[in-house]
């Protein structure tokens, strides 16, 4: 110990550090409460955003989910890009799929399942023609899976016995001047590539709210489309929604062990929502992105709160550190006393940032935050936002807080503690101030 | 007015006095004047990205159409009714209006392309291509081959919809359509080009022909078109013109409508008010958050000078005067924190406003309220956030000072200097 002696103590040196640095905080209340409350702000706010962008997030996924493809969409490879009726899915996959989603482990998380033939063709009465995309469904499964049955606004949804019975977007019921009852005609490839024509009569006529699916969707029975395309029972995807989109990568792994061979044959192919609907995965990467954005920012200007008053505190106790340093505490336990400080105050202030956060969100909020105030009907990426939204508290998003709480705290009270240990004894000691 | 002065250089070179705290409490109020700056700034580029692509992708800012037009869009509803109109007088009319910068006629039919292999529903839309480029642009800058020529049996094709059929630039299609009369038309067409704008419901499912050949096609008269599209000066100014081409074309039919994008697209009005009124909300966030660290500065240059203030009080300074000095460091302190603060935003701001960085590594395109967005970092300027950003800045410091420039004007000169 060149030139220093050092401090023989009866209790751990960290001890003594950490005593020191704690009754510190507690003699500069003022300082220690305005800094407190900077991290509280931000602790609550950051559990604020990240409910609500958790629940918002989990609740367009499972609208987009029901109103389109599900959490899971099992179909040949080549459908994603030639959505044909030549591209169905294999009959034996089909039952392995069907038997897959019945094990045990997996049908605890779907909450429901439907195979769909979808095909695109033109749609024509009287008024005119449109292009549409005709989905054929097994009307009890679809209604279990998809909220479109709850949408209907005239006529009824499709019933168990219905034949050559279509359920039709609002826009296209008004392009093609349709209403419950009536008649009209749909074209499309068969399964051997000719075009066949089929007369539908409307059942019901539904509002999703999506232009472009109020546009262009005609749902037919499976047993129309059987006889009217000759797809021999055949589908084109089988939808899953499951319980919780957190569900996703299990489920899709499972499904994927039960199909392994068919996959390996390149006769089928197991999808996410995020590879299902790119255009969804985008956005929700760019709500991640803006949200990662706000937060790093926020989190810069505390950093320079606390940096500021840990500095402070380490320029206002000059004496007392050279004092103890005097006396045989070494530099790097002088540091770890500043350390230990920022620390303690970070953590100690986030903890309660994000109970309180927690707390209040819960409790203003927990039954869903209303915008609909603000706004309409607002689509995103082809997804209608449910306008109230319910926060969402993620185990993992505590983890996420508190550790860039610690994170950000200690980073800000590295330079100060550095300081601290670096004094001049003799200087500071020097003059009596 | 000379003490008045003497108090503010006090303060001001007060800042000088402890050089690593100054720069420490500027930091943060410099990061939260680039936040504020930068998330205004990005929202309104997005904003910007969605009015552009609403309005002048393939719609215009303006659609002149039969007041029954729509939502139906139904093949007989034509400008001026089943007598149509004289439509190059109709667009030398819309042309002549001030607001308006180029107008263009459109035809709409539904229909089926089939290359053969496989067949796909289609709208079919009629432009007069000159016209259109300057209205719109997803013809502008084709993915591949060239715009049609009329009277050459050419058409132009989404890219989705030229993979699904497999069809390429030269192959021969068949298009099938329902006409006027009632018959059902039919013709072998060449795929002149392929456009792509990344907006599915146009990669998938449109293509394009010049008018006269879809009118022939689909045997309406030449004097009978569904649609004008019309590209503002200003689409800020949108709604004006919109009433103005509304009055004006009483003249030429009854019944005519022009609705402005505000009117067709009114999710990305709301939306766009929407962030908006966020803007204040991040202001409000932001400077609540530099409150603590400006006050906590604040407090403690006030509280290791307590000595100082104390002698002056003794001397005769008004407690006022004190206080005024602290206001005065605290707000030196905020005109330093922007000088910072504006030395990194402003360049900033700029470089991301002339070349956009590319987020597509990030995130790809998606839509809002139908529209497309596109993956890139694209900063809007919005002069009035930044004043306002500036003089809620400024308050920001002003008000955090309040109480301890209450404290330094309150303390008690004797028992401060018997403390000694």
């Amino acid at each position: 110990m060149a030139g220093r002696s050092t401090l023989y103590l009866r209790e751990p040196a960290w001890r003594v550090s950490a005593k020191l640095a704690l009754r510190s905080l507690r003699l500069n209340v003022r300082r220690t409460i305005l800094t407190a409350a900077a991290m509280i702000l931000g602790g609550g706010l950051l559990i604020f955003g990240f409910s609500l962008t958790d629940g918002g997030q989990e609740m367009w996924i499972r609208e987009a989910a029901r109103m389109g493809t599900g959490h899971i969409v099992v179909e040949r490879p080549e459908f994603r890009t030639a959505p044909r009726i030549e591209n169905r899915l294999p009959r034996e996959v089909h039952d392995v799929v069907t038997r897959a989603l019945a094990a045990p482990a997996v049908a605890s998380r779907v909450m429901a399942a439907s195979a769909r033939l979808s095909v695109s063709g033109l749609a024509s009465s009287t008024a005119g023609a449109r292009p549409v995309r005709i989905t054929a469904v097994v009307p009890e499964a679809e209604a279990g899976l998809s909220t479109l049955d709850t949408k209907v606004v005239s006529g009824r949804y499709l019933g168990p016995d219905d034949d050559a019975r279509a359920v039709i977007g609002e826009r296209l019921a008004a392009s093609l001047r349709l209403e419950p009852g009536s008649k009209f005609v749909v074209q499309s490839e068969d399964a051997t590539g000719e075009i066949a024509s089929q007369l539908l009569r409307v059942a019901g006529i539904f509002r999703s709210g999506v232009s472009e699916v109020d546009q262009t969707t005609v749902q037919v029975p499976l047993r129309t489309a059987d006889s009217w395309l000759g797809a021999g029972n055949g589908v084109t995807n089988v939808n899953v929604v499951l319980l919780h989109s957190s569900m996703v990568p299990e489920t899709v792994d499972a499904l994927e062990e039960a199909l392994a061979a068919n996959i390996l044959e390149g006769d089928v192919a197991v999808l996410d929502w995020k590879m299902a609907n790119p255009a969804l995965a985008s956005a929700i990467a760019l709500d991640d992105f803006s949200g990662s954005i706000v937060r790093v920012l926020l989190f810069a200007i505390i950093a320079f709160g606390i940096m500021n008053t840990v500095l402070m505190s380490v320029l206002h106790r000059h004496r007392e550190f050279g004092i103890l340093q005097a006396i045989g505490m070494s530099p790097g336990q002088t540091g770890v006393i500043v350390l230990i400080e920022g620390m303690v105050l970070t953590f100690l202030s986030g903890f309660i940032g994000v109970g309180l956060g927690s707390f209040l969100t819960w409790y203003f909020f927990g039954d869903g935050l209303d915008f609909s105030g603000a706004m309409d009907e607002m689509t995103f990426s082809g997804i209608l936002l449910e306008p109230i939204i319910v926060p969402e508290f993620r185990l993992g998003r505590y983890l996420q807080a508190l550790g860039f709480i610690l994170v950000v705290g200690t980073i800000s009270s590295i330079y100060p503690a550095v300081r601290a240990a670096n004094i001049d004894v003799t200087e500071v000691l020097k003059f009596d101030r | 007015m000379a003490a008045t002065t003497s108090w503010i250089r006090v303060g001001w070179r007060n800042i000088g006095r402890n050089p690593r705290r100054t720069a420490l409490t500027s930091g943060g109020l410099a990061v939260g004047y680039f936040a504020v700056v930068f998330m205004t700034g990005w929202t309104g580029g997005i904003n910007e990205e969605l009015i552009e692509n609403a309005t002048s992708l393939v719609g215009g800012q303006i659609e002149i159409h039969d007041g029954e037009y729509l939502p139906d869009r139904s093949l007989y509803d034509t400008i001026g009714g089943r007598d149509g109109v004289d439509v190059d007088a109709l667009l030398a009319a819309v042309d002549s209006d001030p607001g308006v910068a180029a107008s263009a006629p459109r035809v709409f039919a539904g229909g089926l392309v089939s290359s053969g292999e496989s067949t796909s529903a289609v709208v079919l839309l009629g432009v007069d291509v000159a016209r259109e480029t300057r209205v719109s642009r997803f013809l502008k800058r084709l993915k591949d081959g060239r715009t049609p020529v009329q009277g050459a049996s050419e058409f132009v094709l989404g890219a989705e919809t030229a993979r699904q059929l497999a069809v390429e630039t030269g192959d021969e299609v068949v298009l099938v359509a329902p006409g006027a009369d009632g018959s059902l038309a039919n013709g072998l067409y060449t795929l002149a080009g392929v456009f792509e704008t990344g907006l599915t419901e146009l990669d998938n499912g449109l293509a394009v022909m010049p008018i006269t050949d879809l009118q022939e096609f689909i045997v309406l008269p030449e004097n009978r078109i569904h649609e004008i599209a019309v590209a503002a000066l200003k689409p800020a100014e949108a709604d004006a013109t919109a009433t103005r081409l509304e009055a004006m074309l009483v003249e030429f039919a009854t019944g005519i409508d022009a609705a402005p994008w505000t009117e067709l697209h009114p999710a990305v009005v709301d939306y766009v008010g929407l962030s908006e009124s966020v803007h204040w909300i991040i202001l409000a966030i932001v400077f609540t958050i530099a409150v603590f660290g400006v006050a906590n500065t604040m407090l403690l240059a006030t509280f290791e000078r307590r000595r100082e203030f104390a002698v002056m009080l003794a001397l005769g300074a008004p407690p006022l005067a004190i206080a005024g000095a602290v206001v005065t460091e605290a707000l030196a302190i905020g005109v330093v924190s922007l000088a910072a603060g504006a030395l990194f935003t402003y360049p900033l701001m700029i470089w991301w406003h002339i070349a956009p960085p590319d987020l597509s590594w990030l995130y790809g395109s998606t839509t809002l309220a139908g529209v497309l967005i596109t993956p890139s970092l694209r900063i809007a300027y919005d002069v009035s956030t930044w004043f306002s950003a500036t003089a809620v800045l400024l308050l920001t410091t002003v008000l955090a000072a309040l109480y301890p420039a209450l404290r330094a004007a309150m303390i008690s000169p004797a028992d401060t200097l018997s403390g000694l």
